[in-house]
């Protein structure tokens, strides 16, 4: 608690930003975190992406049948979960509070992320039930953010990875977050390894673009699993 | 414009926020986290917590309204027009698990929880699923109705007052609402979230403003008991290709 009781008046939005710190801080975050909250964009020139060098047992046939494991998700318009939740052409809405980090895609198809920062193991396997998302937990290195994942469902959403491979049951992925070109900028290095799949770790990189402030989210778009026309679309194209 | 007063007697966490001429010193409640709806009236449903609300005073306009609906419920009250018998499914949604489909229920918190997360520019009010509510506490306005595309969140604001967090909203799609009231895009919802003293339970007070619908604004409330903080959110699956996601529950012979 502060305790300060001294009248000091009226002050503008910046003073506002401040008290919201202040408040803030005093449940628990530190002082020294960066703050990636905001709207972020990915654009058009914003990902590296190498080939991912595939373990020998992943055989063309098991890429096909993830390729139409995913294709079958966006045709019935379910959840496509990670990793596609971090790149589905429109903002991302990412708040950082104390106890967890959410992440919000402009999406009707992506589940809310959970960053959780309040715990440094993950969820017991005896109790967690896999998702798309997985059970992710967050901690700050200095000015980098760095999520760690487990528990991701094998079965459920777009498991195809970029650059090559599909997510597991055994998948690892670990995040890292950085704030570039003076906080206009979020640099996430993604890194997946699972033996099953990936003779080495995988890793690329995605650079969103702040959005400018008083952004809207959009309507999320439409997606009619019963729409013959749209499905007859969709279908020819695989 | 949002103006911030920290007034004499001010205690941390705090931030007062001025809207129009009137100001007010403002505690900024902690309600970020989990939260479980409560049956509070021991209904032993939320349907029957609903029938305990006071019922909305509808104007002739609103007790004339046709409520379409979103297109996922294929028959009335979710198929509960006639009765079923154990073992018998029956068929309540087109199958579609996208968020436009979920009955209007997206701003209606139901049996599964809600997680809020307080930022400075926005608070997330998300459930256990895609989708969620940007509440924008920058100081923005609404958009003009004109401009603005009916959806199942509509457009929310917010700010802190007495301790409690304020939300209005409009934009919503023509729908139903608890205790037998209507909505649609130009009618104005103003929710009320409050903190107990001890920060355990949360109290959602809803009051649906139009006067062309409403003789009165239609107010009642929710309760909720915050998730233990080791808690998390669960995911849940939906296929839209499985012919059983469109059907009831199945009961059990008895």
């Amino acid at each position: 608690m502060i305790g300060n009781r001294t009248a000091i008046g009226v002050v503008l939005l910046a003073a506002a930003a401040a008290a919201w710190s202040i408040g803030t801080s005093a449940q628990g975050r530190t002082a020294t975190s960066p703050d990636i909250s905001g709207y972020w964009e990915l654009p058009i020139d914003g990902r590296h992406i190498p080939p991912a060098r595939l373990a020998s047992r992943v055989t063309p046939a098991m890429l096909r049948a993830e390729a139409a494991k995913s294709a079958k998700a966006i045709r019935w318009c379910n959840w496509v979960g990670m990793p596609t939740t971090m790149d589905v052409g429109r903002p991302l809405d990412i708040r950082q509070g104390t106890r967890e980090i959410m992440i919000l895609a402009e999406s009707p198809l992506t589940p809310v992320r959970h960053l959780y920062l309040n715990r440094t193991a993950h969820i017991s396997n005896d109790i967690f039930d896999l998702t798309t998302s997985g059970d992710s937990i967050a901690r700050w290195d200095g000015e980098t953010l760095t999520v760690d994942t487990t528990g991701f469902e094998p079965t459920h959403g777009v498991t195809t990875i970029p650059g090559g491979g599909f997510r597991t049951a055994t998948s690892h992925l670990v995040e890292r977050y950085r704030l570039l070109k003076n906080g206009a900028m979020l640099s996430v290095t993604f890194t997946w390894t699972d033996p099953a799949v990936f003779a080495m770790p995988h890793s690329y990189e995605f650079r969103y673009q702040r959005v400018e402030r008083g952004y809207e989210p959009r309507p999320y778009g439409r997606c009619d699993p019963f729409d013959a026309d749209r499905a007859a679309f969709f279908d020819a194209a695989r | 414009m949002l103006f911030a007063v920290c007034a004499t007697g001010c205690s941390a966490p705090q931030a007062t926020a001025q809207r129009g001429t009137q100001a007010a010193s403002t505690t900024v409640p902690d309600l970020s986290g989990g939260w479980l709806r409560l049956d509070s009236e021991g209904s032993g449903s939320f349907d029957g917590t609903a029938q305990k609300f006071p019922p909305a005073a509808l104007t002739p306009a609103g007790q004339a309204m046709v409520v379409r609906g979103d297109g996922r419920n294929v028959t009335p009250n979710g198929g509960n027009t006639t009765p079923h018998q154990a073992g018998e499914p029956y068929i309540v949604n087109n199958g579609a698990c996208t968020a436009e489909g979920t009955g209007g229920s997206a701003i209606d918190p139901n049996s599964t929880a809600i997680f809020l997360l307080q930022s400075k520019d926005e608070v997330l009010m998300v459930r256990e699923g895609p989708g969620g509510r940007h509440i924008h506490m920058d100081g923005r306005g609404h958009p003009d109705l004109t401009k603005l595309t009916p959806t199942l969140y509509g457009h929310s604001i917010g700010h802190y007052q007495g301790g409690a967090l304020v939300v209005d909203t409009i934009g919503l799609p023509e729908g139903n609402v608890q205790g037998g009231g209507r909505r649609r895009p130009e009618t104005r919802l103003t929710e009320r979230f409050e903190l107990a003293p001890d920060g355990k339970r949360l109290t959602i007070t809803y009051t649906w403003d139009d006067p062309v619908l409403y003789v009165r604004p239609h107010t009642y409330q929710y309760f909720f008991e915050r998730l233990p903080p080791e808690s998390y959110a669960f995911e849940t699956w939906c296929d839209s290709s499985d012919p059983t996601q469109r059907q009831s529950v199945v009961p059990p012979k008895q």
